[in-house]
């Protein structure tokens, strides 16, 4: 057993709680703001010594001097001279503690004197409750980081139960940007989780939205992991590699040639998928991309119609000049425009209920969808999406929203939470948990400001995701601004290097000022945790994800920039068939338009045959190449006899 | 004259109880307080004394007196005492006494308890028998477990001439404090000769060394005396020490009480007295006899000048303590 470094004081100015007590200790002990310390109480209770742990959350340090002028004039004014003093004066070294845990439990009283210990290890898991999902046969600890105080370092678990459910669920992450920090954090997480979450407890999979910068953009390619790091990977357990398993899916860019992401360098594509979605897929949508003013009763009503009665059916009508079968954006236009020219020929104000005005309105508004999120819809309706059906176990499915607009960045957050959540709930999506990582939750949820659709959605699976499996881990740099029942719902919260002024909302009012100086000081790397079970934060280390960091994979594999129609179709079909050439695509190509050879590109890249040449050939439609018409032999002139008398 | 009126502390409270077993019908001091020493009917006076650094005694400028003098004081010695009446029967004061000594050695510029010797630390009874005639029967009767508690120290034994103290309540009361007294330089006496005994560097003692004639004969022992109901000069000898400027020490001259060992002692001004009173950081400092007295003294009083940082304030007595002395009374105020 160690030595004790401090002794339990109170007086009564500064008394102990059953919640806080006051230690003191030499000048040069290890102890500081973070530090989970044990003091042995000295009477017995009911035949038990009482063993009380605590985290040490304020300290003072004073000496016997009664006013700073003693010490002016006690060195002439000289601070210089202040070095030459024979004694040092007497120091304290004061610390508060807050109480983790009493041993026994009951009855609950105040801290009493004793000797103070540095928490060991078998110390900092009874202190932080770990010993009860430690312990042989619950074995349901996730690795977080490890707790580094004097000469004691602790590997710091949190509970799966209470990280994905069923008893408590999702993570929040705040901190300020530019460390790292919160992307680091939780990509180390992940990895810990896909290690050490218990087989018995079935798959697990994660869905990441990249929504700013390339840092998740390399999760599958391996970064520089430093000494120190490879010894924190070998205390927690979890190989410093990348991730087997990731897939990267990307829209395209507006002009459709390349996809709209860090990661579309040739030599990464082979794990990229597209992602685009046509009419069917983003009219059940439609309230994300509308307005408050845009969806009225009226027009909510004609929406409703056509999904109903026109999309994907044949729809005929009287006032139409033909059957429409509505599949894609073109069709839905064409069908508005005929409806409309039918009501003008008969001059007619309503059509099935419907005034031309709501018509004209549904139709800009729903037109105007494509452009706006163009790259993701698709006038065809080429759909190329998640695998919704076919999740696999450990697999990371990244969904790189960074570079789009906003509108498109809330249909997409929007439609693939809600078909992960409905696959969820038949059971069927191919893994049993599903971590949702989203940052920028300042933006998502805000604790002001209108009441969207994504923030209803992310307020559903904070309030109801953990009974299905879904689970949210979300990020931001103000947690202040984030809608309180979003981060309440949160069951563990992690805090990097915090911004002052955030730090000092009311929010933060329940930690010591020396806790939240800590707090605004934090090293890359390190982390305040809350977790249900520990009923104070505690500080750990965690090691820098063994994936390359986003500045570094833009560096080495650079963004490729916008190419010619050929390239691009060179570039999204070679991973799929290393043979094909520029020259050979440029010869298929070239007597087809942009749209076909891109709709031919499509459609080649969601079937993903066996034989991409012959796949990608067989979607243009046969053009007989025009032959330049034989020049018709000039007929002769008949020459006049020699004998025409009237021959000229 | 009692000081602060404070309610009995633990001891006091069972040292009452004991009383009141041994000699019922006592009354008890309500809000007894220490009382303070300085109410002693010490008369201050002027002794000559034998000048042993040159012929008349003259003010010396330390040489070498600078900021970045180093002091060689290993360790400091101090002693403490407190006298409580606690209570009376029929006028007798009933005291109970505290006394203790400490030495801290300066350990890396930091104070630490000597760990050689531990601290002394006591509380005794201080009652005239002879004006509590049941008290003595009852002592013989014993009780064991109580009596463990306190030591009882007859005040009213008789002095050297044979005579007893009158029943006077304030000569009962001296009689009472002197033994205190006593009781504490016997103390730091036991302390300072164990510290010589085992040598190493010079022990800082606060007060005069004369007492013991280990301590008196060692190198290891310096006194330094706050205090001055004494002054060993007269005539214009005094004249000179009151007119010490800051940095300058006496000629050194020799003490030699009647009933002490005779050491070497001296003068020294910590502090400019510009402003303040003639004695305002004037301290007097004893040695062991010694051949090279001018050398040793300008040594020593460099080592006392460095003592003065850091000031041992909010003691009242800053201007003559040296930071050391402080943190000895600090922890035996805090252990006692």
């Amino acid at each position: 057993m160690s030595e004790a470094l401090g002794r339990v004081v109170a007086t009564e100015r500064k008394p102990n709680t059953p919640h806080e007590f006051h230690f003191w200790t030499a000048i040069d002990s290890p102890v500081g703001i973070g530090t989970i310390v044990r003091v042995d109480g000295a009477n017995p209770m009911d035949g038990q010594i009482p063993h009380i742990y605590g985290i040490v959350v304020e300290g003072f340090s004073y000496t016997d001097l009664q006013s700073p002028m003693h010490d002016v004039l006690g060195h002439d004014g000289l601070p210089t001279t202040a070095g030459y003093a024979a004694t040092e004066r007497a120091e304290i070294r004061l610390y508060t503690a807050a109480v983790l845990r009493q041993i026994p439990e009951e009855p609950l009283q105040p801290v009493p004197m004793g000797q103070v210990f540095l928490a060991e290890e078998a110390d900092v898991q009874v202190a932080l409750r770990m010993d009860s999902y430690l312990r042989e046969g619950a074995n349901t600890g996730i690795p977080i980081g490890v707790y580094r105080a004097g000469g004691t370092e602790a590997v710091i678990y949190l509970d799966a139960d209470f990280l994905l459910g069923p008893e408590a669920a999702h993570l929040n992450i705040t901190g300020v940007s530019g460390l790292a920090t919160k992307t680091s954090a939780v990509e180390w997480l992940l990895a810990s989780l896909f290690k050490h979450f218990p087989e018995d407890k079935g798959s697990i999979a994660a869905v990441c939205f990249n929504v700013k910068g390339p840092d998740l953009c390399y999760l599958d390619q391996p970064g520089k992991v430093e000494k120190s790091d490879e010894a924190l990977y070998e205390k927690l357990d979890v190989e410093a590699k990348p991730f087997p398993r990731v897939e990267y899916f990307a829209p395209y860019t507006a002009k459709g040639l390349a996809l709209n992401t860090f990661r579309n360098n040739e030599a990464l594509l082979d794990n990229v998928t597209p992602l685009t979605w046509g009419l069917r897929e983003v009219l059940q949508f439609a309230e994300v991309l509308l307005n408050r003013d845009d969806i009225d009763a009226k027009a909510d009503a004609l929406i409703d119609f056509i999904v109903q009665n026109v999309v994907d059916k044949e729809f005929t009508d009287p006032l139409l000049s033909k059957t429409h079968r509505v599949q894609s954006f073109a069709d839905l236009d064409s069908w508005f425009r005929d409806v409309l020219q039918g009501m003008e020929k008969k001059d007619g104000e309503s059509w099935r209920t419907h005034h031309v005005a709501t018509i004209r309105k549904v139709r800009n508004r729903l037109s105007n969808i494509s452009t706006r999120c163009a790259g993701l819809v698709t006038d065809a309706g080429t759909v190329s999406d998640l695998p919704f059906g076919s999740f696999e176990d450990r697999t990371v499915y990244v969904v790189d929203v960074a570079n789009l607009e906003e509108d498109a960045q809330d249909l997409i957050f929007a439609r693939i939470v809600s078909t992960l959540r409905e696959h969820l709930e038949r059971r069927d999506l191919g893994v049993k948990h599903l971590v949702v990582f989203v940052d920028e939750l300042n933006k998502y949820a805000p604790g002001d400001g209108a009441d969207t659709y994504v923030r209803k959605m992310l307020l559903d699976i904070a309030e109801r995701g953990r009974y299905l499996g879904l689970v949210l881990f979300s990020a931001q740099q103000f947690r202040s601004q984030v809608h309180r029942r979003v981060v309440g719902n949160s069951g563990t919260s992690l805090f990097g290097r915090m911004d002052p002024d955030e730090l000092s909302t009311p929010g933060y009012a329940v930690l010591s000022p020396a806790t939240r100086t800590k707090l605004a000081t934090l090293e890359k790397g390190q982390l305040m945790i809350r977790h249900p079970h520990f009923t104070q934060p505690i500080f750990v280390r965690f090691p820098r994800p063994a994936v390359m960091q986003g500045r570094e994979g833009s560096e080495r594999y650079p963004q490729a920039s916008d190419v010619s129609l050929d390239a691009a179709i060179l570039r999204a079909l070679r991973p799929l068939d290393p043979t094909i050439t520029l020259p050979w695509v440029q010869d298929i190509t070239a007597l087809y338009t942009q749209e076909e050879v891109i709709r031919a590109r499509n459609a080649t890249l969601l079937a993903r045959p066996d034989n991409v040449k012959a796949y990608f050939a067989a979607q243009f439609r046969k053009i007989i190449p025009a032959q330049a018409a034989p020049r018709p032999m000039a007929g002769s002139i008949k020459s006049a006899p020699e004998n025409d008398p009237y021959g000229f | 004259m009692l000081v602060g009126n404070s309610s009995p502390d633990a001891a006091s409270r069972a040292a009452i109880r004991l009383l009141m077993d041994w000699l019922p019908g006592s009354s008890v001091v309500e809000g007894s307080a220490d009382l303070d020493m300085s109410s002693r009917a010490d008369q201050p006076q002027l002794i000559s004394a034998d000048i042993v650094e040159g012929r008349t005694l003259r003010a010396i400028r330390v040489p070498g007196a600078t900021r970045t003098m180093v002091s060689e004081f290993g360790a400091f010695l101090d002693g403490i005492q407190r006298v409580r009446v606690i209570g009376r029967r029929f006028g007798v004061p009933l005291v109970l006494g505290t006394t203790g000594a400490a030495v801290r050695v300066r350990v890396n510029r930091r104070l630490v308890t000597w760990g050689h010797h531990a601290p002394k630390l006591e509380q005794k009874l201080y009652l005239p028998f002879r004006y509590l005639p049941t008290l003595a029967e009852t002592l013989r009767a014993g009780s064991p477990g109580k009596y463990d508690r306190f030591q009882v120290v007859d005040t009213s034994l008789p002095d050297a001439s044979g005579a007893y103290p009158s029943e006077h309540p304030t000569v009962l009361l001296e009689r009472a404090i002197r033994a205190v007294d006593r009781e504490r330089d016997a103390l730091e006496d036991e302390l300072a000769e164990a510290w010589c005994a085992v040598g190493g560097a010079p022990l800082f003692i606060d007060g005069g060394i004369a007492r013991s004639e280990r301590v008196a004969s060692s190198e290891n022992a310096i006194g330094v005396i706050k205090s001055h109901f004494t002054l060993y000069v007269e005539g214009e000898a005094l004249k000179t020490v009151i007119g010490l400027a800051r940095g300058e020490r006496s000629s050194v001259f020799q003490v030699t009480p009647k009933t002490r060992t005779a050491v070497m002692s001296w003068y020294l001004r910590l502090r400019d007295p510009e402003g303040r009173d003639a004695l305002w950081g004037l301290v007097r400092i004893e040695m062991s006899k010694c051949e090279n007295s001018t050398e040793r003294a300008d040594e020593i009083s460099r080592w006392v000048l460095a003592e003065t940082s850091p000031l041992a304030l909010p003691d009242g007595r800053w201007d003559k303590m040296s930071y050391g002395i402080r943190d000895v009374e600090e922890f035996l105020r805090a252990i006692s």
